[in-house]
């Protein structure tokens, strides 16, 4: 499977029985196929994942194997199509599991048990299975049957509102499923520590992630400001835009570019970056501007500060400012969107953060990078996104041993619906 | 005894690595923090114990820390080098986070090489290569550069920027791919019996964790608009967030797909005497409920819905919409989850002690609940140089008078 010839991929030799949907699960087994996991998706006809469907719809729609956003996050995979709640398609389940190492779901908490494919059921086909059950609040608790979407679990985490303007009437929030992505990645934390201790003994386990609690480890400081200073999160001068509240910095900000809606981060983390930044800017007298000259008195002005900056900063072209900042050591950046990303930005370029990649249906197309760069045993990203079950013959004739005839008539009986 | 257990990592990392120290620690590894004498920068952090800074008192350090040992070691000097060269001669992992090009004490793919079975991962802004390598960074330079900041922000507030999230994020979503790919790079290991080395950069981290702007940027070019309070997105959508009346907000995004469970939302609204139109029969269609189309049937819906939370408290509608099927959510602060009896039952939240202030702080715990493996806390933040002279004499056999010209020379603390 490794795309470099004969080189290996670090998980190659690990099977993942895939239940995933949306994009907490399937973020999860992008990571681990491109990292050489065998990831086979186990998909039922009636109840398609809804990224199939999701735009944008390249060349067309031809649903259900089209879907650019399908594409991105389901790479690196195999599709069946199994009906869980048919015996026989329950049967392929538990056979699979028998030759896998890895089952990943993330429904909501009774899902798979309601299948009869609890861990204790799974435990029992195969003694060394890795199971991750990723949901919202966990499987136990008293909330174990309340369920979550990314918006839901960054909401209930403090997440949202830790991000926003003091002065406005609502927290911004996350403009996306931050939580998705990273309860994803936390699940595949575990799930590669939790290999890494079944190759030294034997044995599996059960990982339970709630995806709420991946939201709240990532709160730390604010909570410990409240469980050992007694302060509440609102009494703080918090959310503060794109200021800094703590570490203490300033100038600490946005500020407006040339062109509509275009902003450059500012950071002055050290005395020494402001004194660089004063000189760049050809506002050598901010330095001593009694105002600005030490970081407290920066702080206390940075209304003042941020207005003379932003004035300074207005008209310039935003990626020759940067240049221009950088080159004084002050650490400064465009706000980037995804094509910024894709189009524009000369380092990802230069390490080919995207590449060109075929697809039956959809043709040539881009995707993007691998996040860890192995030295020896690098990480892949060849295979597009499966069509709907496209694996069925190798799954159920090669792996499981099933004869054509029976195939055959799995398919007619429901069991592969 | 968690997954990791056995496993020793040298943590060279400055705040672009704390968090995946913490978790690695967390996962039972041995993992030795390797400070500068003066201490590490996250110990001038805020917030500080009773607002009084100190490198002792950062709450920062106190969550990130917890679990690891600290040596304080100047790596910048010759003795310093060598002693890092000796430690990792025994090390399974080495973390590290200096830019290449900027003052950095050893370069990680001659370490590489020359431990052939030492995992040597770099966790830099830009990686290794690229032109940007060097480039000064921040946390939240991090988030404006590599695309999750452009997401977020005000549609309904004209003229203001995109809006970055708050705490260290930029270092939390790269913090677990090193800490997948060290546990991947283990797992390889135990049949291969070589280490490697990983190149590691945050914005490419960061590219990946932008969800649907991924592929519209992949296949159509097309940017997507930010919002306040919900997903950016090709076009402007209604609002999500909604004021109670005990001057709270609820999220309403996971409206009920099923026609069962929005029958059942509906019964709980009108129970309430309220939403009388929320029985118009063309919401009983699932389509003509779905957010994001500007659909009339969704306008209407949700000025019942907004004018029905407006009229009772958070957790009212909170536990009433979930009972429903509905993933409603209160929009909490940090200090408000505490209160959540759910997550008690869970064992989510643990005390650590704080033994030498006789002090015990709750924080939040385990990402994960492993059932043969259990993540653990570990001991409270260490000290500034806490355990210098059981890792140097312990290990390395020095004598008192060897650590004393050390500590004499500034090398070690």
């Amino acid at each position: 499977m490794a795309s470099v010839p004969g080189s290996r991929a670090p998980l190659d030799g690990v099977r993942v029985v895939d239940f995933t949907w949306i994009v907490a699960g399937p973020t999860c087994t992008r990571l681990l196929g491109d990292l050489g996991a065998e990831v086979i998706r186990v998909e039922n006809e009636q109840t398609l994942d809804s990224i199939r469907f999701g735009r944008p719809h390249p060349k067309g729609f031809q649903p259900p194997d089209s879907g650019a956003m399908f594409n991105w996050l389901d790479r690196n995979k195999r599709s069946i199509t199994v009906n869980a709640r048919h015996p026989d398609g329950l049967d392929l389940i538990k056979r699979l599991i028998r030759v896998s190492d890895v089952v990943v779901e993330n429904y909501s908490s009774r899902i798979l048990e309601s299948w009869g494919l609890s861990f204790e059921e799974q435990r029992a086909e195969n003694p060394a299975i890795i199971y991750v059950s990723l949901s919202g609040f966990g499987h136990s608790g008293p909330q174990r049957d309340y369920s979550t979407w990314g918006p839901t679990a960054q909401a209930l985490s403090g997440l949202t509102s830790m991000s926003g303007m003091l002065e406005a009437p609502e927290p911004a929030g996350w403009g996306y499923s931050y939580l998705d992505h990273m309860a994803g990645f936390t699940a595949a934390a575990a799930i590669t520590a939790a290999l890494k201790h079944r190759r030294d003994t034997g044995q599996g386990q059960w990982i339970d992630l709630s995806q709420v609690e991946t939201g709240m480890v990532l709160t730390g400081p604010a909570t410990l400001d409240f469980t050992v200073n007694g302060r509440r999160y609102r009494d703080t001068g918090h959310p503060p835009g794109n200021r800094s509240v703590w570490p203490q910095a300033a100038p600490h900000n946005t500020y407006p570019t040339a062109g509509d809606d275009n902003w450059i981060m500012i950071t002055c983390t050290s005395d020494a970056e402001w004194e660089a930044f004063c000189e760049i800017s050809d506002h050598p007298h901010w330095r001593t501007d009694r105002r600005f000259a030490t970081l407290p008195a920066r702080l206390r002005h940075q209304d003042e500060l941020d207005e003379q900056i932003g004035s300074w900063t207005a008209g310039q072209d935003g990626r020759a400012l940067m240049q221009r900042l950088q080159n004084a050591d002050v650490p400064a950046g465009v706000v980037q969107n995804g094509v910024d990303l894709v189009i524009n930005d000369p380092q990802m370029n230069a390490r080919e953060w995207t590449v060109t990649r075929d697809h039956p249906i959809i043709g040539e197309h881009l995707t993007d990078g691998l996040q860890i760069r192995f030295s020896r045993t690098p990480a892949h990203r060849d295979r597009p996104g499966p069509r709907l079950g496209e694996a069925n013959q190798y799954v159920f004739g090669e792996l499981l041993g099933l004869s054509d005839e029976r195939i055959a008539e799995l398919q007619l009986n429901g069991a592969m619906g | 005894m968690g997954p990791l257990d056995g496993v020793s990592v040298l943590d060279c990392s400055d705040p672009k690595g704390h968090f995946a120290g913490k978790l690695l620690a967390g996962l039972g590894a041995e993992v030795i923090k390797i400070e500068p004498p003066q201490g590490d920068v996250g110990r001038s952090y805020g917030p500080f114990l009773n607002d009084q800074p100190g490198p002792e008192r950062s709450l920062y350090w106190w969550y990130y820390a917890a679990g690891k040992q600290s040596l304080a070691l100047d790596l910048h000097s010759a003795d310093g080098l060598e002693i890092f060269l000796q430690l990792a001669a025994e090390a399974d992992v080495v973390l590290e986070t200096y830019q290449p090009g900027r003052d950095r004490p050893f370069d990680p793919t001659a370490l590489s090489d020359y431990y052939p079975e030492l995992i040597v991962v770099s966790l830099t802004p830009f990686g290794q290569t690229g032109p940007w390598r060097d480039h000064a960074w921040s946390d939240a330079v991090g988030l404006a550069l590599g695309g999750p900041m452009g997401s977020c922000g005000y549609d309904n507030i004209p003229g203001t920027p995109p809006i970055r999230p708050t705490e260290h994020h930029a270092s939390h979503i790269a913090g677990y791919f090193a800490v997948s790919g060290i546990c991947t790079a283990l797992y390889e290991r135990q049949q291969s019996g070589l280490g490697q080395h990983l190149d590691i950069s945050m914005h490419e981290c960061m590219g990946f964790t932008i969800e649907s702007s991924a592929p519209w940027a992949l296949y159509e070019q097309h940017p997507l608009i930010r919002q306040a309070g919900r997903h950016a997105g090709p076009q402007p959508t209604e609002p999500w967030q909604y004021p109670t009346a005990d001057g709270r907000l609820i999220n309403i995004f996971g409206m009920p797909r099923s026609e069962a469970s929005w029958l059942a939302l509906v019964a709980f609204i009108q129970e309430r005497g309220m939403g009388e139109r929320l029985s118009d029969f063309e919401l009983l269609d699932g389509r003509k409920r779905q957010l994001g189309l500007q659909q009339p049937t969704v306008a209407v819906m949700l000025a019942d819905i907004a004018e029905f939370i407006a009229a009772h408290d958070a957790e009212e509608i909170y536990a009433g919409a979930q009972a429903a099927g509905a993933a409603w959510s209160i929009i909490r602060t940090p200090d408000e989850c505490l209160a959540d009896e759910h997550w008690h039952a869970r064992g989510f939240f643990v005390d650590v002690e704080h033994e030498e202030r006789n002090l015990t702080v709750t924080v939040p715990g385990a990402p994960y609940i492993l059932s043969e493996t259990p993540w653990t806390h570990g001991r409270r933040a260490p000290l500034l140089g806490e355990h210098t002279a059981e890792i140097l004499c312990g290990r390395l056999g020095l004598n008192e008078e060897e650590l004393g010209a050390l500590v004499a020379a500034g090398v070690a603390r």
